[in-house]
């Protein structure tokens, strides 16, 4: 019982933390139907800013607001200078053209900084543990949980409660109808690019902290995740998107712990396996995702 | 009919087949010349591009006529090169390389052509099963899975250890000797793809990748479409693969990871997904430009090396195709056309004149709704409609906006669920997938329009003509010259959709579902956004047309003038519901329609501000 809750702290924990960029993914696709697997790739970016910052001694407390804002400024720099020019494509063109920034990104990335791993500092008082009852915390865990409720909670508040947030909900709905009715379109998908950084850069900062490295193809896995996650709650769907992250975080503890007992320690690599094979059940028995966005193509 | 259909796909698969032979042709030429007296490398980079030409013309067989993004097709590689290599590696290595392997296969070995054949095998048995479970899905749920098939493959061949050596190789595979074997897979692939994009179930895939309503609409079923495709793919990149472990000589999960699979997936986008020649021409270029790259990086005559050049051309090239060219270097054009042009002439000629229907069908099925609804949530779009449309009447259906005219030809086609009453046609009911409804005869046009885009003129009837010589043989066939003639579209046969004005792609809608032989044709707002004349002439078109394959009308139109010249009776819905029906002057006249239109104090209007 004490283990199946330890699993299931965890599970909440890396899960939310796949929350913060899915909630990205799912807020650009709900505005221009872009699955964005650039996304990822401000991680790398507020990655080596980390890097170079704390590499000169910088302390944490300017390194992660410096960080959050490097990823929000190339978020919208990008839809400025890539995404702009193809709104309205097709999503295989769309999904295809952020691949292709993906790609270049490593490639950049390793033509110019290199391809070995850069290893900077980690915070020291991140990995204090303390103990409540029978249950083992460390410090940067419960950082991650309540800075991304946090966050979520803040997005939730931005998009029910400002007209910015009003906008956003209004052209995820229908585009056309929301230009029609005064929604500026380079304003609010700019904007939503905006908040995707920002809640890229919080979740880059997180788990910057934790691992201290970075490198060229840092950004994939997450992003894969977080795209997943998206697509597991139903693009465009913001609820969606937390109950896909959250649900794919717990599965992936579960599932490590099971394939350790099923087929021995040395096995570990068949979790991922084990969890696409659910993830693509999912999509078999559910191709809309969870939650059901009213994406019903019109007749 | 069938004599003349089966020798136009020979004629046209030996064209396609041919042009696409001739340019690989032309490439292997310039590749020998490069090869010749070359170093080792340069014979090796030869066989690559070759190897990648067969497993990106299969991932075209899919991905180009389905218009189905895959991640996963490497996997079927995967499961190929496994398969060949477990069978034909000699017992003496295997019994080193994997001590524990299961069912007794350290005992297996045999002829590499005959493990070759196998692996081609497994890669079609799970391509079959993946292709069932992805059956009902499409889109980016379909992306996915495929991208999930993948990293599942991947982490089998990583920790089944006892069978695959995990992360080590198994080595030692034998290979089919000299690379005669590798020019036929190409040959093969080629020939396969040519077949399966001229074959009716291809050119069914192609109309659903250009619009899946539409496709649906015309009876074709993309469950079958997608199945096939996969199935024909899965083989053909399975045969890559299988190549691409003997000429390595050995088989290990890195050949066929993620990122290779963005590779394969590049080149084809890059050439052009629609037709094998940019499958060839994307091979070449993002092979021969990766080595390049990969050459510079490698700092010749003095330059400093520098990592990931090979990538960042790869990234660059890709973006550059896709923000400035996104249907590909070479976009809809193949080098079949070449040689299919001399054909196509002699094609038409002797295709000759087929009777085509009556024009009366007394004889047909009336077309009857009983009590038909539907509620989205709290809302009622439409609440219990019936109604009786017989054989060859053309019948109007007006209403205010928000009425639920268009909802409710939805629900006849099967487009949105019924959540109440039933409809029949000729006394069979009309139930199940929009494409199951097709068949039965009913065929529909779109408010907004929805040709196949891509797809020329002629091939959005023709298409529709092949779904109903399939499915609708008992009526008399219609010629599709003839329809387009009488649409006014022959001079316009061979242009993309897309490419037509506003009033043509609605009158080339109406000649397709024509096509389509039905019983009924349902057309919705056929003369909207059209001028005065243009509706006028529009009367006299949907005539020729319904009369030409004998169907009957219900016509959803804005246009008072249009639907009283046209139709025979009228049928008014109001808030869902049926609140008069009649000749044009019995409606024009009733109480509750004119309530309906102008409010219960009008007692007189003009009959040209009656507006639908």
């Amino acid at each position: 019982m004490t283990g199946f809750v330890q699993n299931l702290i965890d599970g909440l924990g890396n899960g939310s933390t796949y929350a913060l960029m899915a909630v990205g993914v799912s807020l650009i696709f709900g505005v221009m139907h872009l699955v964005n697997f650039a996304h990822g790739e401000l991680l790398t970016v507020a990655a080596y800013m980390t890097y170079f910052l704390q590499t000169r001694g910088t302390s944490w407390w300017i390194i992660v607001p410096l960080a959050i804002t490097t990823a929000m400024v190339t978020s919208m720099g990008v839809e400025a200078v890539a995404f702009r020019r193809i709104r309205g494509a097709n999503p295989f063109t769309l999904l295809l053209t952020s691949f292709a920034l993906e790609i270049l990104s490593h490639a950049c990335w390793k033509l110019f900084v290199g391809s070995e791993r850069k290893q900077f500092d980690k915070p020291g008082w991140a990995f204090n543990t303390f103990q409540v009852g029978p249950f083992l915390f460390e410090v940067w865990d419960v950082a991650a949980i309540v800075t991304t409720i946090v966050c979520l909670t803040a997005t939730a508040w931005i998009l029910r409660n400002t007209l910015f947030g009003l906008a956003i909900r209004a052209s995820a709905e229908d585009f056309d109808a929301a230009r029609l009715m005064g929604v500026k379109a380079n304003r609010v998908i700019s904007g939503a690019f905006a908040l995707a950084g920002v809640l890229a850069g919080i979740f880059a900062a997180l788990s910057l902290m934790r691992t201290g490295l970075a490198e060229p193809r840092m950004g994939a896995n997450p992003l894969l995740k977080a795209v997943l996650a998206a697509i597991i709650g139903g693009l465009g769907s913001l609820q969606g998107a937390v109950v896909g992250g959250l649900a794919l975080g717990v599965a992936e503890v579960f599932v490590r712990g099971y394939v350790g007992d099923w087929f021995g320690s040395q096995a570990a690599g068949l979790t991922d396996g084990v969890v696409f094979a659910l993830i693509a059940l999912l999509f078999v028995v559910r191709p809309q995702g969870l939650f059901n966005v009213a994406t019903a193509e019109r007749v | 009919m069938g004599n003349t259909r089966s020798s136009q796909f020979v004629s046209r698969t030996a064209a396609t087949a041919a042009g696409n032979l001739a340019l690989v042709a032309l490439v292997l030429g310039a590749g020998l010349v490069y090869g010749i007296g070359g170093s080792s490398a340069r014979e090796d980079l030869v066989t690559d591009a070759l190897i990648n030409l067969v497993i990106v013309i299969g991932l075209q067989v899919f991905i180009g006529n389905t218009g189905v993004l895959s991640f996963g097709h490497l996997a079927f590689g995967s499961i190929a090169a496994y398969t060949t290599a477990l069978l034909a590696v000699p017992a003496t290595r295997k019994e080193v390389l994997l001590p524990n392997a299961p069912w007794g296969i350290q005992g297996v070995e045999i002829n590499v052509l005959v493990a070759t054949l196998l692996g081609v095998a497994a890669a079609v048995v799970i391509g079959a099963l993946l292709g069932l479970v992805m059956a009902r899905t499409s889109g980016l749920a379909a992306t996915m899975i495929t991208l999930a098939f993948l990293f599942v493959t991947e982490a089998v061949a990583e920790n089944w250890i006892d069978l695959t050596n995990g992360a080590g190789s198994i080595s030692s595979v034998p290979r089919l000797e000299s690379r005669t074997w590798i020019l036929l897979a190409v040959a093969l692939a080629v020939a396969a793809a040519a077949a399966f994009r001229h074959s009716a179930i291809g050119r069914f895939a192609q109309a659903g990748r250009e619009d899946e309503l539409a496709a649906g609409a015309m009876g074709i079923d993309l469950r079958v479409t997608r199945f096939a495709a996969l199935v024909v793919s899965a083989g053909l990149v399975g045969l890559g693969g299988s190549m691409r472990s003997q000429s390595l000589g050995t088989v290990n999960p890195t050949q066929f990871s993620f990122e290779l699979s963005v590779i394969v997936l590049a080149m084809l986008v890059v050439g052009g997904m629609r037709t094998i020649s940019g499958a060839i021409v994307g091979t070449v270029l993002v092979t021969v430009g990766k080595d390049v790259f990969r050459w510079l990086g490698d700092g010749p005559g003095g330059l400093p090396t520098v990592e990931g050049m090979p990538d960042f051309f790869l990234a660059a090239l890709l973006l550059a195709v896709l923000l400035t060219r996104p249907s590909g270097l070479l976009g809809d054009w193949d080098a079949g056309q070449l040689a299919a042009r001399r054909l196509k002439a002699s094609e038409i000629r002797s295709a000759g004149r087929t009777q085509y229907g009556s024009g009366s069908s007394e004889s047909g099925s009336a077309l009857v709704a009983d009590g038909l609804g539907v509620t989205f949530g709290g809302f009622t779009a439409v609440d219990a409609v019936s109604l009786r449309v017989e054989p060859g009447e053309v019948r109007g259906l007006i209403g205010p906006n928000g009425a639920g005219k268009t909802t409710f030809v939805n629900l006849l086609t099967g487009m949105v669920p019924a959540t109440r009453g039933s409809a029949s046609l000729g006394g069979s009911p009309l139930a199940g997938a929009p494409h199951a409804i097709a068949r039965q005869g009913v065929a529909r046009t779109f408010q907004n329009l929805r040709v196949f885009a891509n797809l020329s003129v002629r091939e959005n009837v023709a298409v529709a003509a092949l779904s109903a010589a399939r499915h609708r043989a008992d009526r008399p066939p219609v010629d599709v010259d003839e329809l387009l003639a009488v649409s006014g579209l022959a001079d316009l046969a061979d242009r993309p959709a897309a490419t037509l004005d506003y009033g043509n792609q609605r009158r080339l809608e109406i000649a397709r579902a024509a096509a389509l032989r039905p019983e009924f044709l349902l057309l919705d707002e056929p003369t909207s956004g059209m001028s005065d004349t243009e509706s006028e002439a529009m009367i006299g078109h949907v005539r020729t047309v319904a009369g030409l394959v004998g169907a009957g009308v219900l016509v959803i139109d804005h246009d008072l003038g249009f639907i009283t010249s046209i139709c025979d009776r009228i049928t008014v819905l109001d808030h869902g519901e049926v609140i008069a029906e009649g000749t044009p002057a019995e409606v024009r006249a009733d109480p509750a329609v004119i309530a309906a239109y102008l409010g219960s104090q009008a007692d007189e209007i003009p009959a040209n501000e009656v507006q639908a």
